[in-house]
């Protein structure tokens, strides 16, 4: 057999994996919608999915406002925070590096703390969304904050994971801080948002979160030759002519937003960004023109699976999926180290 | 034809390369870039690709480096770094596929295949091209290295250091391709080099560097002198004619006395300009 006819067949066994990652994805969103305490099963869902007219009306809300919103927000927060950890890794050339690296997730948190200690009201926003918007400002303007700076000192990754972490522990004192001048009640909710929770959206917030995945998707994607270079190393990347000063600039950028947008409404979801792509580098390789929307669709299938262990774990209770991220991640991660080790 | 002259280079406030002019080299030139640790090899190769910012002029075909546009340049010109590509789980099939595509070279896929797989099958590498980096030996990813360098056909090749991580028989190898490549199909290459003996077999003109200032430029055989090789490398050395005709270099033993200052190598026996 040829080496040209082998490729062809390694490419094609990746796409076979990709479609049936899609397929995965499709089954954990319907358990997704099937579990939780109303008693409606699997076959009513798709039904109810199918012809919405032919379910009773209370089942039609608890399926279409309750538990669709809360489904889809966890594909769409777990393909942003995926895509965003894709990038930041390639890009950092650090499989440690997450979207969070960059700081955004603690200043998340600031911007959220204080839009619950303040609460500032404002006659032109409605009330619901001034935490969102503090959360999503705030993340935002670390990102560029370490964009900024980095490309300031001459953009090198080294300089972007410095300033990243410095930020990372500025907001963290600074919501520390807003915790101790917190009433109890704001401080129980600092807690519980940065803990991280899907079911605080609705249909508004997952139409924000998956379009601007949509959107930033396509530039991604325009980027797939030079991220899959740069797995070859700088040097090597560089030699071929590439700006890579530039692309760092783009891929911090649009991670910043990506990452900002994921966490605003639904709080820290840890560990997804970081496991989402090393999981897809483990199935679909390096060749990022299937890494990049394989690690969107790896994280997203893991947050939705999250979200129907959060709802079926203890009877009549959703736990906050955050925890679940993190106590179902870190064993992930310390797995994929330990089988990183033994292919090295 | 390829002019380099007065090329200086900084790395933040401390100067690297000072003022290094280098021979005008000519269609089938191979210029080897001789030099102890620190001399300023890689640095100018980084210039010459375009990769490191310098002052002074770089004339390509006569026209200033500048003038080509990153992505024009490296179509042309292949710069081979001194490290090897890293470990990771990249194929070094994917690996040239994606470089082709970065580079947006007007191959089909089919035409891409071809190429790459006749690349690999060259280099020795074809039983790796599908196996992760970091399976492959330091040696086998300085071959997937150069095959990054040589996809995109270059008339100009920068080499630094090709042989560092090879075996005695892919050294040999490599740079008969690479003269065989020059003579035939002509153009151009540099090669940053440690092994004199190979750079006396391989190079038509060498150029000696030490402390980022050039010490000889010119023919291979004005170049390696013992008088000149014991200033730059401070070691004493025997110079005479191999059963090939090119310069064998006998290394006899390191100087004990320091470093003569570069003040007294300004003259050596063969022209620098």
């Amino acid at each position: 057999m040829t080496l040209a006819l082998q490729y062809r067949r390694l490419v094609l066994r990746r796409t076979v994996l990709f479609a049936a990652l899609v397929l995965a994805l499709i089954v954990s969103l319907l358990l997704d919608l099937a579990a939780g305490p109303a008693n409606l099963d699997l076959a009513h869902i798709i039904a109810g999915l199918w012809q919405p007219e032919s379910m009773e009306l209370r089942y039609r809300i608890i399926l279409f406002d309750v538990r669709l919103p809360d489904a889809l927000i966890a594909l769409a927060v777990g393909a942003a925070l995926g895509l965003a950890g894709i990038e930041t890794q390639t890009v950092l050339n650090n499989p440690l590096a997450s979207p969070f690296t960059l700081g955004v997730s603690s200043f998340a948190a600031l911007g959220a703390s204080i839009a619950i200690v303040f609460a500032p009201s404002f006659p032109w926003l409605d009330d619901t969304f001034l935490l969102p918007l503090c959360a999503l400002s705030f993340a935002l303007a670390s990102g560029l904050v370490v964009l900024f700076f980095s490309q300031a000192m001459g953009g090198s990754r080294e300089n972007v994971v410095l300033f990243g972490i410095a930020l990372f522990f500025l907001g963290e004192a600074l919501t520390a801080a807003m915790q101790y001048i917190g009433s109890a009640e704001a401080v129980q909710d600092i807690v519980f948002w940065n803990i991280g929770n899907l079911t605080k959206a609705g249909w508004p917030e997952v139409a924000i979160v998956t379009t601007c995945f949509l959107v930033i998707l396509p530039f991604s994607l325009r980027h797939v030759w030079v991220l899959t270079l740069l797995r070859a190393g700088e040097a090597h990347a560089g030699s071929l002519g590439l700006n890579l000063n530039r692309v760092r600039f783009w891929v911090i950028l649009r991670v910043s937003i990506l990452a900002a947008f994921a966490v605003c409404f639904v709080g820290v979801i840890g560990f997804v960004g970081l496991i989402g792509p090393h999981v897809a580098r483990l199935l679909l390789g390096e060749d990022h023109r299937l890494l990049v929307p394989g690690s969107a669709l790896c994280a997203a299938l893991i947050l939705s699976l999250a979200s129907v262990l959060s709802k079926t774990l203890l009877p009549g209770v959703i736990i906050p999926v955050g925890i679940l991220t993190a106590l179902i991640g870190v064993p992930l991660f310390i797995l994929l180290i330990i089988n990183q080790k033994r292919t090295h | 034809m390829l002019q380099i002259q007065g090329i200086n280079v900084h790395y933040g406030r401390r100067q690297r390369l000072f003022d290094v002019t280098l021979p005008v080299l000519e269609d089938g030139d191979i210029l080897g870039l001789l030099g102890p640790n620190a001399a300023g090899k890689s640095t100018l190769m980084k210039a010459l690709s375009g990769t490191h910012a310098y002052q002074g002029n770089i004339l390509y075909k006569g026209k200033a480096q500048g003038q080509y546009g990153p992505s024009a340049w490296a179509k042309d010109v292949a710069y081979m770094p001194q490290s090897p590509p890293q470990e990771s789980a990249l194929l070094p099939f994917e690996l040239l596929w994606s470089a082709a595509r970065a580079l947006k070279l007007a191959l089909t896929d089919a035409e891409l295949r071809a190429l790459i797989e006749s690349l690999l099958n060259r280099l020795g590498l074809a039983e790796v091209a599908l196996a992760p980096m970091h399976s492959l030996s330091g040696g086998k990813r300085q071959l997937v290295g150069l095959a990054l360098a040589l996809i995109r056909n270059p008339r100009l090749l920068l080499l630094d250091e090709p042989t560092s991580a090879l075996d005695l028989h892919w050294r040999m190898v490599v740079l008969d391709w690479v003269r065989e490549r020059i003579d035939h199909q002509g153009g151009i290459a540099i090669a940053a080099l440690h092994d004199l003996d190979l750079a006396a077999r391989y190079c038509n003109k060498l150029a000696l560097l030490d402390r980022g200032r050039l010490v000889a430029a010119g023919p291979t055989e004005a170049v390696l002198t013992a008088d000149v090789l014991a200033r730059v490398f401070n070691v004493d050395v025997h110079v005479e004619k191999g059963i090939l005709g090119h310069p064998l270099v006998q290394v006899l033993r390191p100087q004990l006395a320091p470093k003569s200052s570069l003040t007294a190598l300004t003259s050596p026996s063969c022209s620098i300009k």
